[in-house]
């Protein structure tokens, strides 16, 4: 194909959208909507996946160790937890802390009640993390097993809870955007097969004339993916806001929600690439390929 | 060349629109294809342009063997035919000079052939003040020379005129006759498709006639026209 050609199919391209304002509007909001419920659900399910995450990452459990096995014990049983294989971190926590850190909870009527108790009736303990927290009760059992651990204190019920809302909130997330993806697919078939249909008389005349079907359906390739490109702009710019606006108000009131991790919420800005790049594909592609496969229903002539 | 070989046409209705017809238009032939509603006369110029094919028989337009042809080799037998329709079908969001140069631009024509053939072409039916304007600002008469040019644009062999003067006032339909007759005097071969006796019996020339599905009458009358020889 020549240049002068290539140019002038763009041209026709870029001008139909004008010329079809009405159907090219219909089309931008169509792929818009489509775009936000897609984008939308896809956002908030990462997030979603991270709080739960967060969560997972601050159940601790803790290691009640026996008392009175000295420092050399209590390294090489460090070592031994390190081993098992789900154990992310291991920290030594002194009775003496734990001591300390219980009283500065207690309100001063508390403390009074213990100010005369010389022992200290705390255990020395290990606080470990978990890499999978779906098999902390396997692990709190293998722990259990080692010689000189006392008792493991695992949150199992806990994790169990979370490894479930997880996985509903998996399968029903997935359920969500693949329904919507094929809605809007549906939708946006239907919205560009109008567009080409308003226009089947001039599709006719170019099969007359010995337009080839590539050459019929380029212009509407290109308007298609331009149209999506624009409606891909305006869902960023409204999922920017909009996501912006919410994540402020998770972020200004950071006593409630960091209880439950939503202070790990990703920002906008450490995903914007990533979306622009996402819509931006998603748009044209959908703006493209929609409206030339419509136009291919009418190049049977 | 047009050649139809014992063609017959039955669509899936079960009605037999051509019947065994056998047909051969010479380049540079000029022929008037007349006939009742319902003759036949709008499935032969399907056949031509391959819009439907045979049910039995051969077809064979300029070179091409239409029974053996590709879907994707039609484009290159349509590019050698020029068609005028009854109601124009122009692009009314294109204005005249861009609905002749349209069809320069499908078949990738460099862009220096087009500035300077469209201009001749439109000149040609002689609309050459009327380049920029769009078809709804032109009469039918002027609509019908706009369609004309883009039939003539790409210099086919074979111009196909489907009751071209059916929408214009009678006086006009003359000129466009006229046009027709011009460019068969060129070489071009020209099947005109009409039911106006009158223009036939003016003009004279080959007449083929189709009645039910069949050819009644094909021969060479004499015309009214003084101008004619």
């Amino acid at each position: 194909m020549k240049v002068s050609s290539a140019r002038y199919l763009v041209g026709q391209g870029m001008k139909s959208i004008w010329r079809n304002r009405m159907m090219s509007f219909a089309s931008f909001c169509i792929i818009l909507v489509s775009l936000l419920m897609v984008g939308v659900s896809v956002l908030v399910t990462i997030n979603l996946n991270r709080i739960i995450s967060g969560i997972e990452e601050q159940s601790e459990a803790s290691v009640i160790i026996k008392d009175d096995i000295g420092e050399q014990r209590r390294d090489e049983l460090k070592n031994e937890i390190e081993k098992i294989g789900n154990v992310a971190t291991v920290e030594f926590y002194s009775k003496d802390s734990a001591w300390e850190n219980m009283k500065k909870d207690m309100s001063d009527e508390q403390q009074d009640l213990f100010r005369y108790a010389d022992d200290n009736p705390l255990p020395d303990t290990f606080r470990l993390t978990v890499k999978d927290i779906s098999l902390m009760g396997e692990t709190s059992m293998q722990i259990e097993m080692l010689d000189d651990v006392d008792s493991v204190k695992s949150p199992t019920q806990f994790a169990d809870v979370l490894v479930s809302i997880k996985n509903i909130m998996m399968i029903i997330m997935t359920a969500v955007i693949a329904a919507l993806i094929v809605v809007c697919l549906i939708i946006i078939s239907n919205t560009t097969r109008a567009s080409v249909f308003a226009r089947r008389k001039e599709i006719n005349i170019m099969k007359y004339v010995g337009a080839t079907n590539t050459f019929i359906r380029i212009p509407f390739f290109i308007e298609g993916m331009v149209v999506g490109i624009f409606a891909a702009g305006a869902a960023l710019l409204l999922t920017k806001f909009a996501y912006e606006g919410v994540y402020n108000i998770f972020k200004n009131d950071m006593s409630l929600w960091s209880i439950l991790g939503v202070d790990n919420l990703y920002p906008f800005a450490k995903m914007f690439v990533k979306v622009t790049v996402s819509y931006l594909i998603a748009g044209a592609f959908i703006g493209a390929i929609g409206t030339s496969i419509s136009a291919g229903k009418h190049l049977k002539v | 060349m047009v050649e139809f070989k014992d063609v017959s046409v039955t669509y899936s209705s079960g009605v037999d629109a051509l019947n065994k017809v056998n047909l051969k238009i010479n380049d540079g032939d000029f022929a008037f294809v007349v006939g009742s509603s319902g003759a036949g006369k709008s499935t032969l110029i399907k056949l031509i342009l391959k819009e439907i094919d045979a049910t039995e028989g051969t077809v064979l337009v300029n070179g091409f063997n239409l029974s053996k042809l590709r879907r994707g080799k039609v484009p290159a037998l349509r590019r050698t035919i020029g068609v005028v329709f009854q109601d124009f079908r122009l692009i009314p969001t294109m204005t005249v000079y861009e609905n002749v140069a349209f069809v320069l631009r499908v078949i990738d024509a460099p862009a220096k052939y087009i500035r300077s053939r469209v201009p001749y072409v439109i000149s040609l039916v002689g609309l050459q003040d009327k380049a920029k304007s769009y078809p709804t600002e032109l009469s039918g008469g002027e609509q019908q020379r706009v369609a004309l040019a883009r039939a003539l644009v790409n210099d086919p062999k074979l111009i196909i005129a489907d009751e071209p003067t059916g929408n214009i006032d009678p006086a006009l339909s003359y000129e466009i006759v006229d046009l027709l007759r011009s460019i068969n005097e060129c070489g071009t071969t020209v099947l005109m498709v009409t039911h106006e006796h009158d223009l036939v019996r003016y003009f004279g020339g080959r007449i083929i006639n189709i009645n039910k599905g069949s050819i009644a009458f094909d021969e060479v009358i004499g015309g009214s026209n003084p101008n004619e020889g």
